[in-house]
């Protein structure tokens, strides 16, 4: 057996391998410039000024070639700005407290689930199984409805949490930001598996009496990953209309999707999905530069939905007896594994540094050329990104990314207490975990942000962000009360 | 008629998370009181919110608060090592039913009677699992034309009525924004400490033997099925007081009325009771049953049980004398001291059997509340409730009277009396000379249709 050499030396001496040639290959422009420049400089401090003087004479400069350059420049200068995209800035954002009485601990939670499902004590088992490998903590809160025995999702108090949850958040967004009701130009609201008629934006219109020419949207259908969605659709929307604000209600509705059966593939989200809400406001106006928070810089989509099984991976069905319920198939991992890949495929050139894409290429030109059986190049985002968001879908999802993206335990630490404190809020999620980021004094002007998010469909939509000036830790939001009491270790099973 | 209509059940939850693992125990007088259980019924006017249902959700929030610092009721029960129950603090929460009632408090109150009042308030008996068994219930009504009634039953092994009226009074507290007066205190009994074992200490037996006896006889005297009625009857400062001075007619200037007013009561209905129930000479057996905190040198907010039951002596009493029998009972209460009640512990804990008795099964039980003052439970604010009932269940021996403070209008010797004995029984002692020549307010009569 060889002897194992000692690791330490060997990872030293590749640590600053790699570091010197990330600094080569990142800053290869400057790195050529400067010699250049260095030598004309000399050139110049070289030649006295009567030889600077010639040289200048020599070059025959009249009138009509002067204007004529000076056209050009000013006419390319002008494409140039015109046609660069508005930038988006993201003002600010709040998320939705819920209150502590819809507190629902891991005790009542099971109480419930056997009252309710008297005659399946297996159903109940796989329910406190899945809870107890959840991640999830003590203080997820579920709507009032859900805590009836049995519960009672009528249509009226599914509008009732709606109200609760959008009207607080955009009482807080306005509080936050200061923005007049009427000053909103769009108005985007998604939630996935709540959809009545008139709809929800037509619902937050009517409580804030907002502009009879605002463009509103409602996007349903779409998942957890109708987040990005929306702000996808507010940035192409706001490539159009100059000098406008948008706002984005992001939530997921729990009270008329609570599945009262049996099949235990339809009783997951039940464990995980928790009552959440964000309110987002992005502008294109130059004014609000100065006190933004972010700045969006990429939105990646990919859609996986051309493959059948990709598309029926969350499936919302009747089961044998008729209740409605979503449905998540056993491969839903691996295709999430796949859609990130795909993902990730696009938004690596948009972001990596120069580095990290000339070993990608190399890596893809030798498995090619040479050698196909060579390990695939993992790029390392950590050096594209600061922060990650990963969408808090439950343990699995974050625990895979992490392996997938070779992420530290600091990186998905905003995820994980998340998952832990506000349970799975789907499309809201993503604000949860920025907020935590902020809470915690981390976001520092220049970092950037990567939210992903998964779907069904199946989809993976990402986002990236650049923080517009430094985040002191606030004192209101979802975190304030909670906040120095995370991180906290989420044992692998809870014992309940 | 349908007047009351139940809306939802659902379970609150702490404000807090519980610290996880942690379990309580119960004591031996805990565990005495296995098989009853105890409903309190509160009505009050309303306040604030005119919105049905708004009193509702403030009474759920100030309850959400204040059941942080109740673990153990939150919690639920298993079995430990030797099979007794103890409490697994696991923040399950408490089970809450609302209702709704037409009319107004006062129309209700008017024509009550136990079996309608018994709506009030929630109870489940202990199900299949009792892991998954609440073992507090609170039932809030509001009626539609004015007032509210909270209805509170628990199960009597975690809680006597007065811990239970201390529980509803930091509810009041935490509703009408305060602190609480008196916060629980989960505790175990107290022990004697070692110096004070003498050799030449005798058990005091009384006690001991009283237990003995009702531990052995677990045969109940009536059968279940036969049924009770409950009437309360309200006597205020001067009727107590004309019931005092019965018991002592020459009261001399330097010989104050030496007895108190819930034994001059308990000696006025067991004569009463006696005579209703065709004794005509001598008086059926009665235990008294008594808080024991202030003897055992426990705080006021000691939650769990701390009443002791004690026989008191009829032999010799040939004649339905008041004196002589609230005399009797005056000396049963002197033997309830630190030393007898802390001897009876030690046997208890010596003998500790598995099958645990109902206590209340054979002789009329006359257990006084005068600890706790019921009335001053304000979840308001400035006023006092409309009523008070309090019920321990099941009632299956002679029967029951409970002694607690009437509101502060009735003056500070006022007592409210609760007396349960099957229905035809209950009709002839409301006809009683002697209870009629006092004439108390009766604040729950017997139902007007009966077979």
């Amino acid at each position: 057996m060889p002897p194992i050499l000692p690791d330490f030396s060997n990872s030293v001496k590749l640590k600053y391998v790699k570091l010197g040639y990330q600094y080569l290959v990142n800053h290869i422009l400057t790195l050529t410039l400067i010699p250049i420049m260095a030598a004309i400089f000399i050139e110049v401090l070289g030649m006295g000024p009567d030889e600077i003087s010639n040289l200048w004479k020599s070059l025959h400069f009249d009138l009509v070639q002067i204007l004529c350059s000076a056209f050009l420049i000013i006419f390319i200068a002008t494409v140039y700005f015109m046609s660069k995209p508005r930038t988006i800035f993201l003002v600010d954002y709040a998320c939705f407290k819920p209150p502590i009485t819809c507190r629902v601990p891991f005790a009542t939670f099971m109480e419930h689930s056997r009252l309710n499902l008297k005659n399946n004590p297996k159903s109940v088992e796989f329910q406190m199984r899945i809870l107890e490998r959840s991640g999830l903590g003590e203080e997820t809160c579920l709507p009032p409805a859900i805590h009836y025995i049995p519960p009672n999702p009528t249509m009226e108090a599914a509008r009732g949490e709606a109200e609760l949850v959008i009207f607080s958040a955009m009482d807080s967004l306005f509080e936050k930001t200061g923005l007049n009701p009427k000053d909103i130009d769009i108005l985007i609201v998604n939630c996935s598996l709540f959809s009545p008629t008139p709809s929800l934006s037509a619902m937050v219109i009517n409580k804030y009496k907002l502009r009879s020419n605002i463009k509103s949207f409602n996007l349903s259908g779409m998942g957890c990953s109708a987040g990005l969605i929306s702000i996808d659709l507010a940035r192409d929307l706001l490539q159009v209309h100059p000098n406008s604000n948008a706002v984005i209600v992001s939530t997921e509705i729990i009270t008329p999707n609570y599945y009262q059966g049996n099949e235990r593939a339809m009783l997951l989200p039940n464990c995980l999905f928790r009552m959440g809400g964000a309110a987002i406001l992005l502008s294109n106006r130059r004014s609000e530069r100065r006190r933004a928070k972010y700045r969006l810089v990429h939105v990646v989509r990919t859609h996986k939905g051309a493959d059948d099984k990709a598309y029926r991976c969350v499936y919302e069905e009747e089961d044998k007896e008729g209740k409605v319920g979503i449905s998540l198939s056993k491969d839903l991992m691996a295709i999430a594994g796949e859609a990130l890949k795909s993902n990730i495929t696009t938004i690596g050139p948009l972001v990596l540094p120069a580095s990290e894409q000339l070993l990608f290429l190399l890596t893809l030109i030798g498995r090619k050329i040479f050698n196909p059986k060579w390990k695939p190049y993992i790029p390392d985002f950590k050096q594209a990104f600061e922060h990650f968001c990963i969408h808090a879908g439950g343990r699995a999802v974050i625990d895979e990314l992490q392996k997938n993206l070779q992420l530290s335990s600091e990186h998905v630490e905003a995820s994980r207490m998340a998952l832990h404190r506000f349970g799975n809020t789907s499309s809201s999620s993503l604000w949860y975990e920025l907020s935590y980021i902020e809470a915690k004094g981390r976001m520092k002007r220049g970092d950037r942000v990567w939210q992903i998010a998964f779907g069904s469909g199946f989809k993976c939509n990402s986002a990236v962000w650049k923080c517009n000036q430094s985040i002191k830790a606030p004192t209101d939001g979802p975190w304030a009360d909670c906040i120095d009491r995370y991180p906290v270790h989420i044992p692998e099973i809870v014992k309940l | 008629m349908a007047e009351i209509t139940y809306i939802c059940k659902r379970t609150v939850v702490s404000t807090k998370p519980t610290q996880p693992r942690k379990y309580h125990s119960f004591s031996i007088l805990d565990h005495l009181m296995e098989k009853n259980h105890i409903r309190i019924v509160y009505y009050s006017k309303s306040w604030g919110e005119k919105e049905a249902g708004e009193i509702t959700v403030s009474l759920r929030e100030s309850i959400s608060e204040m059941l942080t610092h109740f673990p153990k009721v939150t919690g639920r029960l298993i079995r430990n090592e030797k099979g007794n129950w103890m409490i697994k603090c696991n923040d399950a929460g408490v089970r809450m039913v609302e209702a709704r009632a037409k009319g107004s408090v006062e129309d209700w109150l008017k024509s009550v009677d136990r079996e309608k009042e018994l709506k009030l308030v929630y109870w489940e008996d202990m199900i299949h699992k009792p892991y998954f068994w609440s073992t507090f219930y609170v039932q809030i009504t509001e009626f539609e034309k004015g007032g509210v009634a909270i209805g509170l039953s628990c199960f009597h092994l975690l809680a006597d009525p007065i811990c239970a009226t201390m529980f509803l009074k930091a509810w009041a507290d935490k509703t009408l924004g305060q602190k609480m007066v008196s916060p629980p205190f989960f505790h175990t009994l107290p022990t004697r400490r070692p110096i004070n074992k003498t050799s030449n200490h005798k058990p005091y037996t009384d006690l001991i033997n009283h237990y003995k006896f009702s531990i052995e006889n677990t045969t109940p005297f009536l059968d279940a099925n036969h049924t009770h009625t409950t009437i309360t009857l309200s006597f205020s400062d001067h009727m107590v007081q004309a019931c005092m001075d019965m018991v002592q007619p020459t009261s001399t200037p330097n010989k104050p009325n030496p007895s108190s007013p819930f034994e001059a009561l308990a000696g006025l209905l067991w004569i009463c009771i006696s005579k209703v129930k065709g004794l005509r000479n001598g008086l059926v057996n009665m235990s008294l049953c008594l808080d024991q905190r202030k003897v055992l040198g426990l705080d006021k907010g000691f939650f769990g049980n701390c009443m002791v039951y004690n026989k008191v002596h009829s032999n010799g009493l040939e004649e339905h004398n008041l004196s002589q029998a609230t005399k009797v009972i005056g000396e049963a209460l002197e033997k309830m001291d630190n030393e007898g009640i802390m001897d009876l512990i030690e046997w208890l804990e010596h003998n500790d059997s598995q099958s645990h008795p109902l206590m209340n099964n054979c002789d009329l039980i006359c257990a006084s509340l005068e600890t706790v003052e019921p009335y001053s439970v304000d979840f308001v604010g400035g006023f006092e409730p409309i009523q008070v009932s309090y019920y321990v269940e099941p009632v299956i021996g002679i029967g029951q009277v409970l002694i607690f403070r009437a509101p502060s209008y009735d003056g500070p010797l006022g007592r409210v009396v609760m007396v349960t004995l099957p229905k035809d029984e209950i009709v002839k002692l409301c006809e009683d000379e002697l209870i009629f020549h006092l004439s108390p307010r009766i604040l729950m009569g017997v139902a007007r249709n009966y077979a």
